[in-house]
């Protein structure tokens, strides 16, 4: 009987997922990883009862249950990188750091330690062989163009990362970076499931949190927004905020630090404003750390919002790269076409430039092929 | 359902629901009104808390009315901000809402003996001169351990003699968390010798929210709130007129039925204790008559609460906010318990909903589950 452990973060997604294994037969036992507790002084912690409904599913099913502590690393890998990163202007991801460094690394290598066959967890993306894609590239031993590395993740473990069967949920782009060793021993056991039929199964099979409301945004934010987050490690430094055509300041921000390209709301903008107040918002364009000013315009057609190419970092190709490809911008955003060239994706049609610090994610149909980060 | 878990909450008495219901539709003046209807209400407010003040031996004006025994045990403890480096002494076991004060001020913890009682040699040698108030709650909340407060207090009585005697102006007082015993002790605050005792509604089949603080004439606190100085200044706002009718009826009726439910308790407690199985008793003197605190070494006894609560049994580990905190209990821990110990320790705590049928019922549904759980861990 394989061995599995399965992170249980007390949500329904990764319970159902817990039972399916249970169901089909695994061995397995149940883990909540506990990343991030903001223990103020005078504050019930929240993570708490999300390890208590965890914990719940888990006698519910008749598994064994486990609590790994990987606080620190958490903190290290993925808070203080997030900080750091946007210290530099950059608006990074957690949640894929949190999978690449946490979930599928040290979750992985100590359930490997414990006698693991596979890891799963409740995410909605699917392991597929070799031979169920069509797309899938014949083996080769060098790329197709001198620029592509080859890390053929395909031919070495005869396995791919694929987009979920609910197209809605489908989270390939927080996960695009895991690695292939770990993959090989994942199973995603509601990969193929929708998520109305995941909550359905969980009421069915009297699982308490079947209903419970879905966590949203960055785990360990929580309730209070990135900003809010951010203001208790990063301190406030009023600024300017400017139109970028014509340099007249506009208002006053808390911090560059604070705003991402793209953003339109959280301006404090003042009556300036309204001299010419069309009713069009004004999105952030740029802004300049050093002398901590906000560019904004409101000008859609402005050149800094739109863009054909965005040049990439911290690439990580999971398999050969076609042609042509898909690629995200943002979970749930839909695919648009594009060419990637070992360095800068080139895409068919002008897109909203998104922040400096985002993930790309590449796609060839279901299979997703990787990514990288924006520079 | 049965429910085992009364330390943690009870429910109201239809009688006490009966007495509040006009104060919320009918008498709902502001005491504070200058018409007879409203100086009627404020006269029946004042009767109330007369009739609370009188089941542990004081006046209606000794009373501070309070939103729980959380605020009570706050306002109590702050007396020794009045002092410069005024310092809290606490019993190790006692419950947040005294311990997180009391790290606040230089808190310094007295220990248990493993049988929960205070250690008084502990005590002695805590005793320093800016020491303004000890903090011992007359029954613990997670395992029920009376303690001898009299005796502490004889003790207090001896260093006050003492500071005064060497020209030392700091004050001493004794403050007790009576929460969990109003309903199952006589208590009378003259014999133990306190000068702070903090009551609560909620645990005795009143209302939640509802609480009080005894202040002794002799302790003169700083008000936790400014305004219409309501409460002898103590704490302004107007006053919860329901919840203090509330409180009466469920004091009046708990001290009519006093002797009945100890001998009750004690008697489904014996059930209990003859017909579970592979247990060790934690609690096993000097105790309220309605904990039954259970060691299941080597089981994991949260998991048991979660498989009791699948067969309709509602049980608790340790205090219900530590367990749900993912905190190992500071209780157990301080008699000595080990890792293991603690955590398969379940608190059962009888109350008034529970029947002799459904202790038996009970003890049937713990001994099959706890079967269950130790197969499972064998393999």
């Amino acid at each position: 009987m394989a061995k599995v452990f399965v992170g249980m973060s007390g949500g329904v997604d990764s319970s159902v997922a817990a039972m399916l294994l249970v169901q089909q037969g695994y061995d397995v036992t149940g883990v909540y990883m506990k990343n991030w507790s903001r223990d103020l002084p005078g504050m019930k912690c929240p993570w708490a009862e999300d390890l208590a409904d965890a914990k719940r599913v888990a006698v519910k099913l008749g598994i064994p249950f486990e609590v790994w502590d990987f606080e620190d690393a958490y903190r290290e890998k993925v808070v203080e990188y997030m900080l750091a990163e946007f210290k530099k202007g950059n608006t990074p991801n957690p949640d894929i750091m949190c999978n690449q460094e946490i979930k599928f690394k040290l979750f992985f290598e100590k359930a490997l330690e414990k006698g693991a066959d596979f890891i799963a967890t409740g995410h909605y993306a699917r392991v597929i062989p070799f031979s169920q894609t069509s797309s899938c590239p014949p083996v080769v031993t060098g790329g197709t163009s001198s620029k592509l590395p080859v890390g053929r993740n395909v031919c070495e473990n005869g396995i791919s990362l694929a987009r979920a069967t609910d197209e809605n949920k489908d989270q390939t782009y927080f996960l695009y970076r895991i690695s292939k060793e770990a993959l090989k021993h994942t199973l995603f056991p509601i990969g193929e499931m929708l998520k109305p039929d995941v909550k359905k199964l969980a009421a069915e099979h009297g699982l308490h949190n079947a209903y419970k409301k879905e966590s949203m945004g960055v785990c360990f934010v929580g309730e209070v927004g990135m900003k809010d987050f951010l203001k208790e490690y990063i301190d406030i430094k009023p600024g300017e905020i400017r139109e970028i055509e014509s340099e007249k300041v506009l208002g006053y921000h808390e911090g560059a630090i604070f705003y991402t390209i793209g953003q339109r709301h959280g301006l404090y903008l003042s009556g300036v404003a309204g001299e010419k107040n069309d009713g069009m918002p004004y999105y952030v364009v740029d802004k300049d750390l050093e002398k901590n000013i906000v560019y904004v315009s409101k000008n859609l057609n402005h050149a800094a919002i739109w863009t054909k190419e965005l040049e990439l970092t911290d690439i990580m190709l999971r398999d050969e790269i076609p042609e042509k490809i898909s690629v995200r911008l943002r979970h749930r955003a839909p695919l648009v076409p594009a060419t990637f060239d070992g360095t800068k994706v080139i895409f068919e049609n002008e897109i909203k430039r998104p922040a400096s610090g985002q993930s790309v994610v590449f796609y060839d149909g279901e299979i997703c092929l990787g990514g990288g980060i924006i520079k | 359902m049965i429910y085992l878990d009364h330390a943690a909450a009870t429910p109201m008495n239809e009688k006490v629901l009966e007495a509040m219901k006009p104060y919320f539709l009918t008498d709902f003046f502001n005491p504070s009104a200058a018409y007879l209807p409203a100086k009627k209400v404020a006269h029946e407010y004042e009767e109330a808390k007369g009739i609370i003040a009188h089941t542990i031996g004081a006046k209606a004006t000794d009373l501070v009315i309070t939103a729980g025994a959380t605020e009570a045990n706050n306002l109590a403890l702050s007396i020794a901000e009045s002092w410069d480096n005024g310092r809290i002494l606490y019993l190790v076991t006692e419950h947040d809402s005294v311990r997180k004060v009391a790290e606040n001020h230089n808190g310094v913890s007295i220990n248990v003996l493993p049988n929960g009682l205070i250690d008084m040699a502990d005590l002695r040698e805590k005793m320093t001169d800016d020491v303004v108030i000890i903090s011992i709650a007359l029954a613990n909340n997670e395992i029920g351990v009376i303690q001898p407060l009299a005796e502490v207090s004889a003790f207090i009585r001896e260093v006050r003699f003492d500071r005064l005697s060497r020209g030392v102006r700091t004050p001493i007082y004794l403050h007790s968390d009576a929460s969990q015993a109003l309903n199952l002790l006589d208590i009378n605050v003259a014999r133990l010798g306190v000068d702070l005792m903090t009551l609560n509604a909620a645990k005795v089949y009143g209302p939640k929210g509802v609480g009080a603080l005894y202040v002794s004439h002799e302790v003169k606190l700083k008000p936790a709130t400014y305004g219409g100085g309501q409460e002898r200044g103590l704490r302004a706002g107007t006053e919860n007129v329901p919840g203090v009718i509330g409180f009466a009826k469920a004091v009046e009726l708990a001290h009519e039925h006093l002797n009945g439910n100890r001998k009750k308790y004690a008697r489904f407690k014996k059930i209990l204790l003859q017909e579970l199985e592979d247990y060790e008793l934690i609690n096993k003197t000097h105790t309220l008559d309605n904990f039954v605190v259970l060691c299941y070494n080597g089981l994991d006894a949260e998991r048991l609460i979660y498989l009791l609560e699948d067969r309709g049994v509602y049980v608790s580990t340790g205090a219900a906010c530590a367990a749900s905190k993912g905190v190992r209990s500071h209780v157990l821990t301080a008699l000595g318990l080990s890792e293991s110990e603690i955590n398969g320790s379940l608190r059962l705590t009888l109350g008034e909903t529970n029947t002799e049928e459904q202790i038996h019922e009970a003890a049937r549904i713990i001994n099959e589950v706890v079967k269950t759980e130790r197969e499972r861990t064998h393999g």
